[in-house]
């Protein structure tokens, strides 16, 4: 299975080295750059890492979630909202408590990101709606409330933009001074570790694994399909807002419209490569975190456009997807 | 009124053509997530053609070819190598979105996105029957929206009244009794998503090309899956899609309007309507919406 997967990752890279050649760049230039601007200095690693964190944080829940086999597309709107929740927090947080700003946002944050995957999983078990289709859907409804949100009650009036006022520096994510990298990546560490204990060391990481090899048979042992998506969909969505949350007080300091797009297929993206085992999501979302970080530098250093990481994302996840697949 | 029910026409036919696509992949047994991809593929090759070529004929022919490469690697990719439907066509969305906007960028040498812009395809009004009350607007219409139409009409026929199309659906519902009578389950589903993509790619010509005469970076916005709820709401009848698709085009033909008038609702809150009516139109077909039966299902079969 990792062979597979680092083969995969592999070929995706030599489809990108194609790409680049055909614009007209030389393949080696570009991934040079590419390495050079992920891991030249500490501060360009620092940048990787506060990639990496939402990635880490979002995709081993949803690694929790396609163990249990319910594909669960939604955590780019609980991304989303636990932006919103972690803002307004730290915005309506007290100033006499500032002490537990940080912490009552990163509570709202993971609020937000669970109630909204609660929605998807009531209209999933209630009205039998496929799940994909209640995550994806959601998911559009969320992005156009974040910006509500910011047109109205959260907004900062005459910026220009859709965005919020600056939040409290009380509620800020802690900073490595060297490394400009916030204290979210440990944080998503911590809960990796943590999924990794509940997957494999609990009986509803029993059942979980259970469902996602045979829900006939999980069925049969008594346990409740009901309930383990519902216990799976909530932690994904709490991990999910989260990871909103921490990218909001840890990188912008404010809610912006459009901070996380895209975070949520990233998040499915280091799942699968990660095969679907929170502590090996970890390697698998640095990988997406600081191949991003260089693909910026590459793009202002020799001008090969960054959508290149887009592609490679996508190609490595199809190569994946193929070689991991089912065998009869 | 005419205005209004024009608009509807206007946002329907791209809808329309990616849910046709769709229904020939899900009748065959595989989800259509990647109708996305295959729009925004296909709206970018008709572009790409149109202006290279000088020749909107060669950019529609070109958008058949970028759908349906984006149609023969979820095919590949889910069918032939059985990895899970939904997320081989979330990833062949993203996908589109990155070679799009990356090609996009390299055809003008680097750094910014290249400017196309080609003036919309003109209406071809049909003699005669442009000139009736009301109607008449339907025949005024742009030649992607009459193939549309066309196309509709020849999937249903396709569906119901021939032997493949008696087979595609025979893949669909029970892959082994097909493969029992002769078929080849694996061979019919690859072409069905294949073909999927090149008429989703269509619609995607019908958003660049017919509509705006230029590209930009995920110009689809979504259209492919509010195509892929429109046609589980027709439950998988291509007549049926025609008026989902309708529907959908007359609830944003609404929007648009409200927002003219400028009634005091927010824009946004607006703007969810089309994703929260097709969750509670789903929602209310619930478990009465019957899917072909072996959707979703990996083939036992290596050819």
């Amino acid at each position: 299975m990792a062979a597979r997967i680092v083969a995969a990752a592999g070929l995706s890279l030599l489809s990108a080295a194609l790409l680049v050649a055909l614009s007209g760049h030389s393949p080696l230039a570009a991934f040079g750059a590419m390495a050079l601007g992920s891991v030249g200095s500490p501060h360009q690693i620092g940048v990787g890492l506060n990639r990496a964190t939402p990635y880490l944080l979002a995709g081993s829940g949803v690694a929790i979630c396609f163990r249990a086999g319910v594909i669960n597309i939604g955590a780019e709107g609980q991304i989303a909202l636990g932006g919103v929740g972690a803002a307004a927090v730290a915005l309506l947080w007290p100033s006499g408590a500032s002490a537990l700003s940080a912490f009552a946002a990163l509570i709202g944050a993971a609020a937000f990101g669970a109630v909204w995957a609660g929605l998807a999983t009531a209209i999933h078990l209630g009205r039998r709606v496929h799940e994909v289709l209640a995550t994806l859907l959601l998911n559009f409804v969320a992005l156009l409330m974040v910006q509500q949100a910011l047109a109205g009650p959260l907004g900062q009036f005459g910026a220009g933009f859709l965005q919020s006022p600056q939040l409290p520096a009380e509620s800020w994510l802690w900073k490595a001074p060297e490394l400009s990298a916030h204290v979210g990546f440990l944080i998503a560490l911590a809960a990796a570790a943590a999924l990794s204990v509940v997957l494999w060391l609990t009986p509803f990481g029993f059942a979980v694994r259970l469902a996602g090899q045979s829900r006939a048979t999980a069925a049969y042992a008594g346990f409740s399909m009901p309930a383990i998506t519902w216990g799976v969909m909530l932690l994904a969505g709490g991990l999910a807002g989260l990871a909103g949350g921490v990218e909001v007080l840890g990188v912008h300091h404010r809610l912006i419209e459009g901070f996380s797009l895209g975070f949520g297929f990233k998040a499915v993206t280091v799942a699968l490569l990660g095969a679907l085992e929170p502590l090996a999501v970890v390697p698998a979302s640095l990988f997406v975190g600081l191949l991003e970080a260089g693909s910026l530098s590459m793009q202002r250093q020799i001008g090969v456009p960054s959508a290149l990481v887009v592609v490679i994302e996508a190609v490595t996840m199809l190569f994946v997807l193929a070689a991991t697949a089912r065998r009869t | 009124m005419i205005d209004f029910l024009a608009a509807a026409v206007r946002i329907a036919t791209p809808l329309l053509l990616a849910a046709l696509g769709g229904i020939l992949s899900e009748r065959a047994g595989v989800f259509a997530v990647g109708l996305e991809g295959m729009m925004l593929m296909g709206a970018f090759t008709a572009i790409v053609g149109a202006w290279a070529s000088d020749s909107s004929l060669i950019g529609v022919v070109l958008a058949l070819v970028g759908g349906a490469a984006i149609g023969l690697i979820v095919a590949v990719v889910a069918v032939r190598y059985r990895a899970d439907h939904m997320v081989t066509g979330l990833t062949a969305n993203i996908l589109a979105i990155g070679l799009t906007s990356y090609l996009l960028r390299v055809l003008a040498g680097g750094g910014k996105p290249i400017a196309i812009h080609l003036s919309p395809l003109a209406p071809w009004p049909v003699p005669g029957l442009a000139d009736l009350p009301l109607v008449g607007l339907l025949f005024v219409q742009p030649p992607l929206t009459y193939l549309g139409a066309l196309c509709c009409i020849a999937l249903d026929l396709f569906l119901r009244h021939t032997q493949a199309g008696l087979t595609l659906r025979a893949t669909g519902e029970n892959p082994e009794a097909a493969f029992a009578t002769g078929a080849a389950p694996l061979r019919v589903r690859m072409l069905a998503v294949i073909a999927c993509g090149a008429i989703a790619g269509l619609g995607g010509a019908v958003l660049s090309l017919q509509q705006v005469g230029t590209f930009t970076d995920g110009m689809t916005g979504g259209r492919g899956y509010l195509a892929l709820a429109s046609l589980i709401v027709a439950r998988w009848s291509p007549l049926a899609a025609a008026l989902a698709c309708l529907a959908f085009g007359a609830a944003e033909a609404f929007e648009l309007r409200l927002q003219t008038f400028g009634v005091p609702v927010s824009s946004y809150v607006v703007q969810m309507a089309p994703y929260l009516i097709a969750l509670a139109v789903l929602a209310g077909l619930g478990r009465s919406s019957r899917m072909p039966a072996s959707i979703g299902r990996p083939l036992p079969w290596d050819r």
